[in-house]
């Protein structure tokens, strides 16, 4: 979608120092490598947009950019002086500041409170407030991106537009801490709004460079490719390459994001699969729709794995939310085996043969304190039950089977599940679906999330092992090589809607510039 | 996407502003009006001079209360140490002004103190939240105790009965037809919405109740704030506790019995969330007078007395449903 | 009242490391408190040590045994049932005005009354999503109110001792009944628990209530069904307390909340929900109680009994609270 607003004038980018520069920044988490050297400049009165796939090291850049989180190594410089950043307030008094998406501003306090919250300077005199001088500085704020918004509203009656606007205010206010130019930083601001609030937008983000410098983030490489003067972009924690804007496509962007690779040997079968028979499929959806999803339809066979694909406000962990009873649904159905599925609660999806294991582990997936076996047996307690009593001989034997069987390693069938490591509390949630034997459907999501390269070949080799064993599978990824090397079929989603279906079969994979051309 | 409270990227949807007056600003006003017209209609005495001027005065000491444990709620807290303070507080106030029991004549001096007594058991509170990381309902339940305690300590099984004259005008003497203590309850609603609407503190503690954690990124340390407005609240309490000497004429331990709970009812049913954030000292009065003429209004008609706690449980209960229910997820957490 | 949960980002490595200091503390400290207890009474009252007053201690808590052990369910779903005191007292007195008519079944029925009662508390709870706390305290007055009015705001005699008087019988001529029969049904509470998957699916609803439900767990099931025992232990204790002062009354056990309170928390069970057991109440009431019993022993007035109770619910919550649970404190 592009958009057509006239560009102002830009200053010509001055000789001195870049405004922002990122040298070798480095980020591990346990597990992960977020950020692997990444470099950045940002010039003064620029738009730098910022691009990258999901994992590719965006969110954390920008958290570190911000003081939200320290990196291991690298070092960022500003305006020519390297700064160590400890907290946002700190990054404030450097001049940087980011444009949350959400839970950035107090939704009970008015506009003016949150533009100087923490600063009120004039505004608050031996603790009693004035609210005119409190309109005037926010005000001040306000008029340089040229908005109308009463400072003294509310701001929870603000639209979604009207916020973002204060937000920015709240961002641009990081001007009187410093004498110089701040470095903005806008993080997806564009996919909540609508197309007007967006040329809206765009026009403050040109207004923004005459004072400041812009890092511009979205997913939309049409938007980022109209309002940006060059894009940095990101790939695996590094960074890949810089391209100034005028005369760009997106398809140079979408190379720089994916790469050359095809999908990785790394994911390839590892057991023959039987041959496929075209069964009828074992889950049909039809026209499911939810709060953030519509109009979505696909059938799942026995024995085959369905990937799908999407950015962030694709809609696609709602989508195995709904399926799972966890998620409300507007319209739809779907169908387990001929069986219209009854989608209001997770017990019946549990009864039907339906397992979900979620992506927040921690909260949502394991109870940390209770012991593996309990986790192991919590979703399917007849399979430790002798009649409506408790076996704990039964139970034993049965844990200790699939600790062997997925290789878990932990002291004792007894140890809390929040001792092991990741990968081995994954297989022990995902165990959880199988104790019983009676699995039909697993909604996996993101099921190799902060898990080790090796917990996560055991993973990919338990998913095949189920699906030659009949069990239908709906993957959501934590990247496209994963997809679409586990994935018989891939379904892509953006901003809620199905935007394409491909085959995936061994041997003819799409390669991952095809997909991410839907996605984005 | 990201959002400064969480490491995990946020999906974000989309919020729907909020328009015109709402129905928790709107209601209870509404309500009032009409729950008075209902009780006028119903009983010839309830809407007599003499009667209203009866609501006003029991609602005195519960308006003040509902002051105080206002500004807890706004912060998302929850306070159950009314009883304990305030019946500190009316012990210490017996004792300290002219009495029967010894020889003090602090007159004002000992209302202070005794408003300090309290500030300070609400000043330990809060140091317990922010401290020890005890949820409030815990260190308030604890801090009752402790109140409760103190002034039995303190009453030593002899009933001390004041003869300050301050005191007993208040609750005697009518300006305008209104007690003292009415007018003194009307005061420190005043003061209550100067805090809340012109004060850092009042505007802070909305701020806690509506987003802590943003308070908290844009550098302001918090937990001061708290500790402050739980001190506040006890001082409220604690000059209720003052207000039922007056008006028994004597000191008693139990003189804030079932107070924590009717200043609940009353600011829930004003209007003031529990879940922190919404409502205020305004709504409170409200929701105070709504429950003051509700019961005041049973009575009346012929309902017996004993059913006041029970009615009022069955509002409160039906206030926080109504205020829940149209939010309300699945799968979400509810404690 | 619901916080906002922070995560971390999950981590590959295990965790080492066995129980920390306090956590090791917490796992004792009822127990330690429980014979710390005895021991500072009987240097302060040699004679304390007798049979005779240690039977004395052990009867006068068994009301106390079972309330604090019945909210302690509640308490292990994550949820408080601040309703106890409020629904015993209720029990005692439709006890009093149902013993003419009932005769020996007045004891079943005051009790599954209770339950019904308490489960109507957690069926509100959950269908209505209103906190448990609020839900209580909105419980509390109502059941307050209704014993009010039905028994005209005064104690209601009991003429008829012998429906009662099993209760106050001695079992094997040292064990107070009352408190034997306190036992026998902490241990089948206990036993329904650990024989049946109920233990799972409370435990993992007190611990992480959104992994329970996603992994299929009755969640609202559970809950009723902890209100319903709670409920049907106010009902018991209500009965143990006819049985000692031979009639029912609306405000009987009002001032056995705080201590029910004080029980389950210096017991060792956490009120962030999973951690803690019917036991370890059992071990709190007994220390409570013999705070209770002991001070006037010792000569301290029993004012300081208020500030004790005060004391410790803060210092035991603080201790067994599960910080990483939460981070936002309210």
């Amino acid at each position: 979608m592009s958009v057509n607003v006239e560009s102002a004038p830009t200053p010509s980018p001055s000789a001195a120092a870049p405004a922002l520069e990122v040298r070798g920044l480095v980020k591990h988490y346990p597990g992960v490598k977020a950020l692997d050297g990444v470099d950045l400049v940002v010039r003064p009165h620029e738009v730098l947009g910022l691009a990258g796939e999901n994992g590719a090291g965006k969110s954390t850049l920008l958290k570190a950019l911000v003081g939200l989180v320290r990196p291991d190594a690298g070092e960022i410089w500003v305006r020519g002086e390297k700064v160590r950043l400890k907290s946002v307030v700190d990054a404030a008094d450097h001049g940087i500041g980011m444009v949350f998406q959400e839970q950035s501003l107090v939704p009970n306090l008015t506009a003016a409170e949150n533009i100087v919250l923490g600063a009120e300077g004039a505004g608050v005199r031996r603790g009693v407030y004035r609210w005119d001088t409190m309109r005037r500085l926010a005000q001040e704020q306000l008029d340089k991106i040229g908005s109308h918004i009463d400072p003294l509203a509310r701001t929870d009656t603000l639209s979604f537009a009207d916020r973002q606007m204060v937000e920015i205010a709240k961002v641009l206010r990081i001007e009187e801490r410093t004498s110089h130019p701040p470095v903005i930083i806008l993080d997806e601001p564009t996919s909540v709004l609508e197309s007007k609030e967006i040329e809206t937008l765009f026009t403050q983000v040109r207004r923004l460079r005459e004072f400041a410098s812009v890092i511009f983030v979205s997913h939309r490489l049409d938007e980022v490719l109209d309002v940006c003067d060059r894009v940095s972009v990101l790939r695996g924690g590094q960074s890949v390459g810089e391209v100034a804007t005028a005369g760009a496509l997106p398809a140079e962007l979408h190379r720089m994001m994916i790469g050359s690779t095809g999908a990785d040997d790394h994911y390839h079968d590892t057991a023959i699969r039987r041959p496929e028979q075209e069964p009828e499929p074992l889950l049909s959806v039809r026209g499911l729709a939810g709060k953030t999803f519509r109009d979505v339809s696909f059938d799942v066979r026995p024995g085959e794995i369905l990937g799908i694909v999407g950015v962030h406000g694709s809609g696609r962990e709602d989508v195995c939310r709904a399926l799972f009873g966890a998620e409300p649904t507007s319209a739809g159905e779907a169908l387990l085996d001929g069986r219209k599925l009854n989608l209001s609660d997770t017990r019946s999806a549990c009864a039907a043969g339906i397992g979900y294991v979620p992506a927040e582990r921690k909260i949502e997936g394991m109870v940390g304190p209770m012991s593996v076996a309990d986790n192991m047996t919590l979703a399917k307690q007849k399979a430790r039950c002798v009649g409506p009593l408790v076996s704990p001989r039964k139970q034993a034997s049965l844990v200790d089977r699939w600790i062997d069987r997925l290789s878990i390693r932990t002291p004792q069938r007894s140890t809390a599940i929040q001792r092991l490591s990741g990968g081995n509390q994954q297989k022990v949630v995902l165990a959880r679906w199988l104790v019983a034997d009676d699995v039909r459907l697993l909604l996996l999501d993101h099921p190799t999330r902060g898990l080790d390269i090796g917990a996560r070949s055991e993973v990919y080799r338990l998913m095949r092992e189920l699906a030659n064993n009949g069990v239908a599978t709906v993957l959501l990824a934590d990247s496209l090589e994963e997809a679409i090397g586990m994935s018989d079929r891939i379904v892509v989603m953006s901003d809620g809607r199905m935007t394409a279906e491909v085959g995936c079969p061994s041997g003819n994979k799409p390669t991952p510039l095809d997909l991410v051309k839907e996605m984005v | 996407m990201t959002s400064p409270a969480e490491d995990v990227d946020v999906v974000a949807a989309r919020p729907r502003p909020r328009r015109g007056v709402s129905l928790r600003d709107a209601g209870p006003p509404i309500a009032l009006v009409v729950v008075f017209l209902v009780f006028s209609v119903l009983s010839p005495e309830f809407r007599t001079l003499g009667n209203v001027q009866n609501i006003m005065d029991t609602a005195s000491v519960l308006a003040v209360v509902t002051c105080g444990i206002t500004f807890v709620l706004l912060m998302g807290s929850i306070d159950l140490s009314a009883p304990g303070i305030m019946g500190a507080a009316a012990i210490a106030v017996a004792l300290l002004v002219a009495n029967n029991r010894n020889d003090h004549d602090l007159g004002l001096a000992g209302v202070l103190v005794a408003v300090l007594l309290a500030a300070a058991l609400g000043c330990l509170s809060g140091l317990a939240l922010v401290l020890l990381k005890v949820p409030s309902f815990m260190t308030t339940l604890g801090v009752s105790a402790v109140g409760l305690g103190v002034a039995t300590l303190m009453f030593n099984g002899v009933q001390p009965n004041i003869s300050d004259d301050l005191l007993a005008s208040l609750a005697v003497d009518r300006l305008l037809g209104f007690s003292y203590l009415t007018w003194l309850a009307a005061a420190c609603v005043l003061v209550g919405y100067l805090i809340q609407r012109y004060s850092r503190l009042g505007r802070y503690a909305y701020a806690i109740g509506g987003a802590e954690e943003v308070l908290s990124l844009s550098g302001v340390k918090v937990a001061p704030y708290k500790v402050a407005i739980f001190t506040l609240a006890g001082a409220f309490y604690g000059l209720a506790g003052v207000m039922v000497t007056s008006q028994l004429s004597a000191g008693l331990v139990q003189a804030g019995k079932g107070y924590d709970f009717a200043a609940i009812t009353a600011a829930v049913v004003g209007g003031t969330l529990l879940t922190g954030g919404r409502g205020g000292v305004l709504h409170s009065a409200v929701g105070v007078l709504l429950v003051t003429v509700l019961t005041n209004g049973l009575v009346q008609i012929g309902v017996s007395p004993y059913w006041q706690g029970g009615v009022q449980g069955l509002i409160v209960v039906v206030a926080v449903a109504a205020a829940v229910l149209p939010q309300r997820r699945r799968n979400q957490v509810v404690k | 009242m619901s916080t906002p949960v922070i995560t971390k980002p999950g981590t590959d490595a295990a965790v080492k490391g066995g129980p920390t200091l306090s956590q090791r503390l917490t796992l004792f400290m009822p127990l330690i408190a429980l014979v710390a207890l005895l021991a500072a009474l009987t240097i302060a009252e040699p004679d304390f040590l007798t049979q005779r007053s240690l039977t004395a201690v052990v009867r006068t808590s068994a009301p106390l045994v079972v309330l604090a052990a019945g909210a302690t369910l509640v308490v292990l779903c994550g949820g408080i049932d601040l309703s106890i005191a409020a629904l015993a007292s209720l029990s005692s007195v439709l006890f009093a005005l149902w013993l003419p008519d009932l005769g020996g079944l007045t004891t079943p029925v005051v009790i599954a009354v209770a339950g019904l009662i308490g489960a109507l508390q957690g069926i509100g709870h959950v269908l209505l999503r209103i906190p448990s706390f609020i839900m209580t305290l909105g419980g509390m007055s109502i059941f307050s109110a209704v014993a009010l009015v039905i028994s005209d705001a005064g104690p209601v005699r009991v003429t008829d001792r012998d429906a009662t008087k099993w209760l106050t019988l001695y079992v094997a001529g040292y064990v107070p009944m009352a408190f034997a029969v306190a036992v026998l049904v902490i241990t089948l509470i206990w036993l329904a628990l650990r024989l049946t998957p109920l233990q799972s699916y409370l435990t993992s609803t007190g611990y992480s209530e959104a992994s329970a439900r996603l992994a299929g767990a009755p969640v609202d099931l559970v809950k009723v069904l902890a209100f319903t025992v709670s409920g049907a232990c106010a009902g018991l204790a209500s009965i143990m307390l006819v049985s000692r002062n031979f009639s029912g009354s609306p405000t009987m056990a009002d001032n056995l909340l705080l201590p029910a309170v004080a029980a389950i928390v210096v017991g060792g069970t956490a009120i962030t929900g999973g951690h803690g057991s019917l036991w370890r109440s059992l071990v709190g009431a007994l220390v409570i109680t013999l705070l209770r019993v002991g001070l006037p022993i010792v000569g301290v007035p029993s004012a300081y009994e208020q500030i004790l109770y005060g004391a410790i619910i803060v210092v035991a919550v603080a201790l067994t609270l599960d910080r990483s649970k939460v981070l936002i404190i309210k």
